[in-house]
């Protein structure tokens, strides 16, 4: 499969715009840009940070940021963050290597979070687009199926090379005699409903017995908070209960 | 690739185009020694060679010859004291072929951290001398503290 990647412009050059300057007392921003230089160089961080133990750089890109800005920008800003990434990933990776500590690993955090935040925001756009269009999402549709052990699940469908009737291999386990039908998968659906009831029943008895506990050491209790806490119980037979009664004469 | 999620690829249709694809690469440095325009990089799983070959022709814009990949297993380690097995992750790992007059020599990042580092040990070299000749001239004499003498 040959993935023609998009041909960036030359806006993409280092640094510069990655990290948003976040001092509050520039009032102009002045625009900079150094030269492009497509090389191999650019795998690594600039010449002066080679030494650097400590390298300052700003926040990642917020959505309400990103979201005024145009498709093309984006665009953009997203090969600049790659590179800034590979480059980041090269550094860390030498630095493992020759036993260095690697200066600020939180700047691929932050260069991870811009690039999710512009993943996010295209997908905003692609999602009002469609509905738009076409009155649906355009997102992966996702089906509920029975899955091969009989449990619900949440399939996200994908393109096949052949349609559902032929796909032999995908209907068998599903047949008469298939693997969801097998003694095993009964079985095991035996003992997992089991296990599911089980977990209720005690969490049940854990719950009526507390109340219980609660109404003996406090017999003036609110029962409307506890009728909302506790909605299952049955507070009426708890209150006549033995372990509810405290060591103290019964009022009735 | 905003969905992360290919369509299938039939003969005869468009080729792909990614527009924001989120493949990462890194160099790395060669072990053993390689030929001048041979460049090793490590890069993510799903990456073909057509993949990678585009990726740097057209994000980087370096022109590449030949790229080859190989798959290398992670490596297995038992958990001190818990007994169970931890397997790293699998790296995919390409070489790739620049033209001929074209050279890349893999840079020392920390050439200058290792003066630095010299000059460290010189400083604190020079700081152990004058403690022991300030423990040397106080030695008739423990009780005294260290301000009570130039």
């Amino acid at each position: 499969m040959n993935k023609l990647f998009q041909r960036c412009a030359s806006i993409l050059n280092k640094s510069q715009n990655i990290y948003r300057n976040c001092s509050a007392l520039v009032l102009k921003n002045e625009f900079h840009t150094t030269s492009t230089k497509f090389d191999l160089m650019e795998f690594f961080d600039s010449k002066k940070n080679w030494s650097e133990t400590n390298i300052k750089v700003g926040r990642s890109w917020k959505l309400d940021e990103l979201r005024i800005k145009s498709n093309t920008d984006l665009h953009k800003l997203w090969y600049v963050l790659l590179k800034e990434r590979n480059m980041l990933y090269t550094m860390e990776h030498e630095c493992n290597e020759k036993v260095r500590l690697f200066p600020n690993p939180e700047r691929i955090d932050k260069v991870q979070e811009s690039m999710d935040n512009i993943e996010k925001v295209v997908r905003e756009r692609n999602i009002a687009y469609y509905k738009l269009e076409t009155g649906e999402t355009g997102e992966r549709p996702v089906e509920d199926v029975i899955n091969l052990i009989g449990l619900p699940e949440k399939y996200e469908k994908k393109e096949y090379a052949i349609p559902r009737f032929m796909n032999s291999r995908w209907v068998k386990p599903y047949l008469e005699n298939g693997y969801i039908n097998s003694v095993a998968v009964k079985k095991f659906l035996r003992l997992y409903k089991e296990k599911q009831y089980n977990e209720k029943r005690k969490a049940k008895n854990r719950d009526y017995n507390h109340v219980q506990q609660l109404l003996k050491r406090f017999p003036d209790l609110d029962m409307e908070l506890l009728k909302s806490e506790y909605p299952d119980v049955d507070i009426e037979k708890a209150k006549r209960t033995k372990k509810a009664r405290g060591h103290f004469m019964p009022k009735y | 690739m905003s969905t992360r999620w290919y369509p299938l690829y039939q003969r005869g249709n468009p080729q792909l185009r990614v527009f924001l694809p989120n493949f990462w690469m890194k160099l790395i440095r060669p072990t053993p020694k390689q030929l001048k325009n041979i460049v090793h990089f490590q890069c993510s799983m799903e990456m073909t060679k057509c993949d990678i070959k585009n990726y740097l022709e057209k994000i980087y814009n370096i022109p590449v010859i030949d790229v080859r990949t190989k798959i290398t297993m992670g490596k297995f380690k038992k958990e001190v004291g818990k007994g169970y097995v931890i397997k790293d992750d699998d790296r995919k790992i390409a070489f790739v072929t620049l033209p001929k007059n074209m050279s890349f020599e893999f840079p020392d990042i920390f050439e200058k951290v290792k003066d630095q580092d010299d000059e460290n040990m010189k400083s604190l070299e020079e700081a152990k001398k004058s403690f022991k000749s300030f423990i040397n001239r106080n030695k008739d004499r423990k009780d005294v503290p260290s301000w009570f003498t130039i």
